[in-house]
């Protein structure tokens, strides 16, 4: 059930209805039809996931559990004890993350290994199905647990654990929502205003607007048919496609996020903020403070942390970093190429944080404009082996820009356009949207309802035949 | 890596008591919202009713999606889509001067 298409809007709908009219009454029976909702939406892709999750959820939830309850009094046992339920946990939910993501391409890998080696054997691929949304979900429960250990939050109730795991408006796509954030959400019928829900309505529309219009036709009409086959192509198509992703991967995955955060928001829940104008960032640093928050803090508090953080000297906060984004790259799949860009990532952030470090007083800065050009490249560079099949396909396309032959063929004034509106929405006033919705919260129900339909009827008349599913549901 | 404020949420606006009853006002919005939608985009319900797996619920449905989009067609209801539409594929048709044939790969 993917957000932009009337069978989500139909299927919302009637969770709003249902949410503010029976859970009004009581709390208990808001979460339980939310939890419910969820798994119907979940299981609009596969049933036997549903199960899953579930079960992922108890996990989470009865570790958390005894975690709190082996709370040392004093030190030594009970901080043993509790050290190896984390552990336990950890291995557990990155057990589940490492069967359906990592199995197959494991075994794949190390099937030649063995056959060098002497060691021929028919090794059992099993064509792992990918639920979707498992690295959400799984990331999601792992913070819960920690957090609980670290005393970050309070053990929370069954319910309130598996409704925070299955919550459908971020269940497959983010934002990774904390405990910490929203299990005080839960605890009471939660209260609409106008601000709220005037924001949520734009977000949803612009989400709508982002995804159905703008990635939906760079995707289709550019980008797939020139990373499909980098060859038949030349140089400015390549460099095209190349901006085209850029713009493409951030109106897909911020439309997710805008889309889940807005219809939290109808249903009363504040979600954090997931995406901050990345290609304005001026260093690789400040991009990571823009681009998927909720998963770059992820990353930051129970990995890089873990791993020592800024402690240690430049060589072991640089060997952190490396690490952090090595991890954070494979996290998307079991592909070279994630790791590649991965590597990328941490490379640069290594060498911005040696150049910070080593940098002569007196010497001026980068100029910002120069600084966001650069930084901009660079994380264009990263999406070309993001969104290339293979490592191959990746460094074809590469070469193709670099030879620089023949001319644009399939660049469009539409395109350019796309292009150009996807960017300028990086460098338009940061807060602009709520402005926005501050003017709108006064106006009556009747007009603003007509605004908003007007505006789901023009992205409708331009949307692509169809919607394809979002990038990070593959995630 | 990822800094402060990353809990903040967008939909936080101040909350200086604007509006009351602010979930009938959001109710209503979406009523109407949907009903603009179910007068001037039957186009696109009726697309939807025949990508649904077919059965006897969706033969009844399709029946009335035809009858409706009918209905809203003579009423003129459904030409604001359909214009947005030829104008969307007017700029997708739109081109730039090509180079001449040889130039190209």
């Amino acid at each position: 059930m993917l957000f932009p298409t009337l069978t989500f809007g139909l299927f919302f709908l009637a969770v709003y209805a249902l949410t503010w009219t029976i859970g009004a009454r009581s709390n208990e029976w808001r979460k339980i039809l939310l939890l419910v909702a969820s798994w119907v939406f979940y299981g609009a892709w596969d049933w036997r996931f549903v199960a899953l999750l579930i079960g992922s959820a108890f996990i989470n939830w009865g570790l958390g559990y005894l975690i709190e309850a082996n709370k040392p009094e004093e030190e030594d046992e009970g901080k043993r004890r509790q050290k190896l339920l984390v552990a336990a946990g950890v291995v557990a939910n990155l057990a589940i993350l490492g069967f359906f993501k990592y199995f197959d391409f494991f075994l794949g890998e190390v099937a030649p290994l063995l056959t060098e080696a002497g060691f021929a054997r028919d090794l059992p691929l099993l064509q792992v199905i990918l639920p979707v949304g498992v690295s959400f979900f799984t990331f999601q429960g792992m913070s819960y647990m920690i957090d609980v250990y670290r005393g970050r939050t309070r053990a929370a109730s069954l319910l309130d654990i598996t409704l925070l795991m299955s919550f459908f408006p971020h269940l497959v796509a983010g934002p990774i929502v904390r405990a910490a954030h929203l299990v005080p959400q839960f605890r009471k019928i939660p209260k609409l205003d106008r601000g709220m829900v005037a924001m949520a309505l734009l977000l949803i529309i612009w989400g709508l607007f982002k995804k159905a219009v703008i990635a939906s036709e760079l995707s289709v009409n550019f980008v797939d048919p020139v990373f499909f086959d980098p060859s038949a192509y030349g140089s400015a198509d390549l460099i095209f496609a190349a901006y085209g992703y850029a713009v493409q991967i951030y109106c897909d995955f911020s439309a997710y996020s805008d889309m889940a955060i807005g219809l939290a928001a109808l249903l009363g829940y504040r979600f954090p903020r997931n995406f901050d104008q990345p290609y304005r960032a001026a260093s690789l640093q400040d991009f990571w403070r823009r681009w998927h928050i909720s998963l770059s803090s992820w990353l930051r508090d129970y990995l890089y942390i873990g791993l020592g953080g800024n402690r240690g000297g430049l060589f072991f906060i640089c060997r952190n970093l490396m690490i952090t984004m090595l991890l954070g790259g494979i996290w998307h799949g079991a592909k070279w190429t994630f790791l590649i860009w991965g590597g990328l990532h941490g490379l640069v952030l290594a060498i911005e944080r040696i150049w910070r470090e080593i940098k002569p007083e007196g010497w001026p800065a980068v100029p910002k404009p120069i600084g966001i050009l650069i930084t901009f490249h660079i994380v264009v560079l990263g999406w070309i082996f993001f969104r290339a099949e293979t490592f191959n396909g990746a460094i074809a396309f590469i070469e193709g820009i670099t030879a620089w032959h023949g001319v644009a063929s399939i660049i469009t004034p539409l395109g350019v356009g796309l292009v150009l509106l996807g960017m300028s929405m990086h460098f338009g006033p940061p807060r602009l949207m709520q402005g926005m919705a501050m003017r709108l919260r006064v106006i009556p129900a009747p007009l603003l309802g007509l605004m908003a339909g007007a505006a789901i009827l023009i992205i409708d008349g331009m949307r692509y035949e169809g919607v394809a599913p979002f990038i990070y549901y593959q995630f | 890596m990822s800094g402060h404020g990353e809990f903040e949420s967008p939909v936080d606006l101040p909350r200086d008591g604007v509006g009351k009853r602010p979930l009938g006002w959001a109710t209503l919005t979406i009523f109407i919202a949907s009903l603009f939608l179910l007068v001037t985009n039957a186009f696109t319900i009726k697309a939807w009713v025949d990508e649904q797996p077919a059965g006897p619920t969706q033969a009844r449905l399709a029946g009335w999606a035809e009858e409706w989009l009918s209905a809203t067609e003579a009423l003129g209801l459904n030409k604001p889509r359909a214009e947005m539409h030829r104008l969307w594929k007017e700029a997708q048709a739109a081109r730039f001067a090509q180079p001449p044939e040889g130039n190209q790969r």
